[in-house]
């Protein structure tokens, strides 16, 4: 965890601090870590258990083995439930993202009478347990609406629960947003498009990513509401919450554990991309 | 200026031209990364959606898409393979938790499924709602390998035809430590029993746990009691809450509990020592428990208005083979009714483990209560929840 | 004196009104119309279906007959038992609430204080990549790690504290408690994160050098301004809680039963009016309990405030 106290070239630090400064920011180290440190346990635990040789997954370790990776491997229904399930979570957050972005704008600042009515309506979707929106939605589907299900009415219904976060963050964000920013822009003669472009959305990007991660967080463990309105298809959760009769082997674990490297490496991998991209830009010059 | 990358406190402010000017490209690549990358994923999201309908029969050589709602272990990977191959069916399966939430699905999905399994009194349920078709199963030559008892539950008979392919069943046994448990427990009785406090596991099926304690009361009928028996079943639900360590979600808690032995009793099916010594836990003993007990037996339904279902009888043809079954068996380990697999697990060396599983018994469906809906499942919901609730 | 945003005296702007946004009209709302519809077709059509089955009745059959009764609601009430698992249920929500915001409030303001940007962004992914694992397989290992055999207890044991294995941490109320601030923990600090991040830690500074003592600073300055974030916060913890069922099913044991498994046991029998009243309740009252503190949800517009 070096990294996370290099020192850096900090103004501030230069200018008279408390001296409750110093030992504050260790502290906070320390919390930061042990914070880390209680996420991740369980997932330490996850991946062991996906190399324990009997067939239920947890402690004791009996023999260490890589026998269940082949069996993932090897069993053609979890695969198909993994790249189900990250097709579903990718729309989702995208969608999810988009929709409530934009909804979030006309909510701040459109000048609604009953704005925080709305923003109540907006979050009642969370309110319900998943199992009500579920049922309630594969009735509609059918017999209102007459759909065949399909991976769409999935996505569907996590939009449904996913939004309302967006819609709450990004709103929250754009409350706080200081309006001279964009009138200084105006002033200097950009159009709304343009101001919306340069100075607005990127001023509420870390919003609208935090939006973005938590819909993919929701999305992609989300079991019940997908249960009653997926068709024929199966999703990775699905798959693991049904294995009720004779219960998880560690096929699940393993394949837990190469989705998490697998993520691991593509975050690592389009960081790279990024970085190296930044340094071609600023040697081209412009 | 505008300046929000690099400078971490996001001051507004402006700062020299030269680190202005490189934040501010910086800024640019990153917001053309992400808008790139939101791009991308709106296109792969779109495009796997897009490949993702067009389920069903695709390509040349395949007679259709047969789509399956069950169980995960009532079927095996090569197994599907095998079929794909031979009837040039592929199989895609939709999983199943709990028969009322299937039943909840079949009800509004109706020809979108061909075939769904489904638990003993649940499927004459599932007829008289019109879900489901009868058929004669006789039709099959596969059906010549089941036990003739299977082919002839009055429960599934039906002057149409016989309601579902017959699969497997088994009855809910209590599992004990003998190491914590030392005098031998032979009823209901030994889950009340206040020298284990906080050692017991029962699985988490509401409905399911009141019929025990009715079971243990004498009750005729477990799932259809009357207002005194629903009543004496929850008295003894009440006795029971402090003597349980947990309600399971799935068999892999109550496994995971027997051999790390924070649980020295548990419900379950039939199997649970096996998986308790494989996973490195001490020797537990099985019984039933001498009042009677619950059980389910399975079948495989088919769905009326399926779009697919005339790929039903090609597919069990292929499917309920004794070699897949004695397959199944060995994998998932529980008894089935195919009456030739039998005989082939034998010559394989197998016996000992399929007697054990009383595979060659299977009129033991008839001392056991089959699991079903019935009258006083609202009944036995209210007072599961008047008693496990705050 | 500028006006605050957007509005001027009769509609003549006297400052420059934001230039994102049509001064009127209709077209203000536009943007919110794809949210409208997706609302609308997803939850609000859906509901009312609900809505109206709440009022009838599942017979034995479990078909819904047009019954029109309140039965389903009058048991709420009548029956202590589900009352007092709502109260519960709130004051677990409540705990798990200040627990989250007490444990990322520090964590984010250490990430936006004192790390890099870039690294920021790492650190945050560090923080969700985790819950993309399967949420059961996550709870597995907690039940292995806090049971009665697991790892905890028997580091405890090996380090003293401990004469004998404990059952104080889970299959009970304590272990729900540990497990929901553990999975509603990213929440908390995706909206802390959003809102601190645009916060001047200069002022701060600012502060003390007047004078003020850096909790005042503290509490006088930074808490104000992150207020949008809090309530956020706040809101992404206590309701989703209140329909929590799986966490209390996993490591509840049997006393740990919070009013969602009760409404799912209904919903799991087929019992679908019963449970669809349960939590039309739960949503009204959780409606009613936002309405009557709307004026602390309203965010004022602090920077621009003059």
């Amino acid at each position: 965890m070096w990294w996370l106290v290099s020192r850096q070239i900090d103004a501030l630090e230069t200018m008279p601090v408390s001296p409750y400064a110093r030992p504050t920011r260790w502290v906070l180290w320390l919390w930061a870590v042990a914070v880390l440190v209680f996420l991740y346990l369980p997932i330490a635990f996850l991946v062991l258990f996906s190399f324990n040789e009997p067939r239920t997954p947890g402690l004791p370790i009996v023999n260490l083995t890589l026998h269940w990776y082949e069996v993932a491997a090897g069993n053609s229904l979890l695969l198909e439930a993994v790249k189900n399930s990250i097709i579903v979570a990718v729309a989702v957050a995208f969608l999810a993202t988009l929709i409530g972005t934009m909804a979030a704008f006309p909510l701040v600042r459109g000048g609604i009478r009953h704005a925080d009515s709305v923003r109540i309506l907006a979050t009642m979707p969370i309110m319900l347990p998943g199992i009500l929106l579920g049922i309630a939605m594969l009735i509609f589907f059918r017999r209102v609406l007459d759909l065949e299900l399909s991976l769409l009415t999935v996505i569907a219904g996590h939009l449904v629960f996913t939004t309302p976060f967006v819609v709450l963050i990004v709103a929250a964000r754009l409350q706080g947003f200081d309006q001279r920013l964009e009138w200084a822009a105006a002033d200097l003669g950009a159009s709304p498009r343009q101001a919306l472009r340069h100075v607005i959305l990127p001023l509420i990007s870390p919003a609208i990513a935090a939006g973005a991660l938590i819909s993919v967080t929701l999305s992609i463990d989300e079991f019940i509401i997908t249960f009653f309105t997926v068709g024929p298809q199966v999703t990775l959760p699905l798959y693991i919450y049904t294995q009720i009769k004779f219960g998880v082997t560690p096929e699940v674990n393993a394949v837990a554990t190469v989705l998490l490297l697998a993520t691991v490496a593509l975050l690592f991998g389009s960081g790279l991309v990024l970085r190296a991209g930044r340094r071609l830009l600023r040697q081209g010059g412009r | 200026m505008v300046n929000d990358s690099g400078d971490r406190h996001g001051r507004i402010g402006s700062e020299d031209i030269g680190m202005d000017q490189m934040a501010r490209n910086s800024n640019l690549s990153r917001r053309r990364f992400l808008q790139a990358s939101a791009a991308m994923g709106g296109v792969v999201a779109f495009g796997g959606l897009a490949a993702a309908c067009t389920t069903g029969g695709g390509g040349g050589s395949t007679k259709g898409t047969f789509n399956w709602m069950t169980w995960s272990d009532h079927y095996y990977d090569e197994q599907l393979a095998a079929i794909a191959k031979d009837q040039e069916i592929k199989t895609s399966i939709t999983e199943l938790a709990d028969n009322s939430e299937g039943y909840t699905k079949v009800k509004e999905v109706g020809g979108q499924l061909d075939m769904i399994s489904g638990d003993a009194l649940w499927v004459p349920k599932y007829f008289e709602d019109g879900l489901i078709e009868a058929w004669d199963i006789n039709e099959l030559e596969v059906a010549k390998q089941l036990y003739s008892i299977a082919r002839d539950f009055s429960i599934w008979k039906k002057p149409e035809g016989y309601l579902g392919y017959p699969f497997g069943w088994s009855p809910v046994q209590l599992y004990y430590n003998p190491k914590y448990v030392t005098t031998t427990p032979d009823s209901w009785e030994v889950l009340l029993d206040p020298k284990y406090k906080g050692h017991i596991v029962v699985e988490n099926q509401p409905v399911e746990i009141v019929a025990y304690m009715a079971k243990f009361a004498g009750a005729k009928d477990p799932y259809n009691m009357t207002d005194e028996e629903l009543a004496q079943a929850k008295d003894l639900l009440t006795l029971l809450k402090p003597n349980l360590l947990k309600l399971t979600q799935q068999n892999t808690e109550t496994i995971t509990s027997l051999i790390n032995e924070e649980a020295w009793i548990a419900t379950g099916n039939l199997g649970a020592e096996e998986r308790v010594k494989e996973g490195g836990g001490a020797e537990i003993m099985g019984f039933t428990p001498k009042e009677g007990t619950v059980g389910w037996m399975d079948a495989e339904m088919l769905v009326k208005g399926g779009k697919n279902n005339s790929l039903l009888k090609p597919f069990l043809e292929v499917a309920e083979q004794a070699e897949h079954i004695a397959e199944n068996f060995i994998r998932y380990g529980r008894p089935l009714f195919n009456e030739s697999a039998y005989k082939l697990l034998v010559d394989k060396g197998h016996k000992d483990r399929a007697d054990r599983f009383l595979y060659n018994k299977p009129e033991t469906v008839n001392t056991m209560t089959l699991k079903g809906p019935g009258s006083s499942t609202q009944g036995a919901i209210d007072a599961f929840n008047e008693v496990f609730g705050a | 004196m500028s006006l605050p945003s957007g509005v001027g005296l009769k509609g003549v702007p006297l400052v420059q009104p934001g230039p994102a946004a049509p001064s009127r009209g209709l077209g203000r709302l536009a943007p919110a119309v794809p949210g409208a519809i997706a609302l609308f077709l997803l939850f609000l059509a859906p509901m009312a279906f609900m809505l109206v089955f709440s009022f009838w009745r599942t017979d034995v059959d479990f078909n819904l007959v047009p019954d029109w009764n309140i039965n389903n609601y009058t048991k709420f009430f009548t029956v202590p038992t589900y009352l007092r698992t709502f109260l519960k249920t709130m004051l677990m929500a409540a705990a798990v609430t200040a627990a989250g915001l007490a444990a990322a409030l520090p964590f984010c303001y250490f990430l936006v204080r004192y790390v890099s940007r870039r690294r920021q962004r790492l650190v945050l992914l560090a923080v969700i990549v985790p819950f993309w694992t399967s949420y059961l397989l996550r709870v597995y290992a907690w039940q292995a790690i806090l049971g009665e055999r697991g790892a905890l207890n028997q580091a405890l044991q090996a380090i003293g504290i401990l004469d004998e294995p404990s059952r104080l941490f889970v299959y009970n109320d304590i272990g729900v408690f540990i497990v929901l601030v553990y999975v509603y923990f990213p929440f908390a600090a995706l909206a802390l994160y959003a809102a601190l991040e645009k916060f001047d830690f200069s002022q701060l500074h600012a502060a003390q050098d007047l004078g003020a003592r850096p909790d005042q600073a503290f509490r006088h300055i930074l808490v104000p301004q992150i207020r949008s974030g809090i309530i956020t916060a706040c809101i992404f913890m206590f309701i989703p809680i209140l329909g929590e069922f799986l966490t209390p099913t996993l490591v509840g044991g049997v006393q740990g039963s919070l009013i969602a498994n009760l409404v799912v046991n209904f919903f799991r029998g087929a019992q679908i009016a019963q449970g669809a009243a349960f939590a039309i309740i739960i949503a009204v009252f959780v409606t009613a309990l936002l309405v009557v503190f709307r004026k602390y949800l309203r965010i004022e517009d602090v920077v621009a405030r003059e």
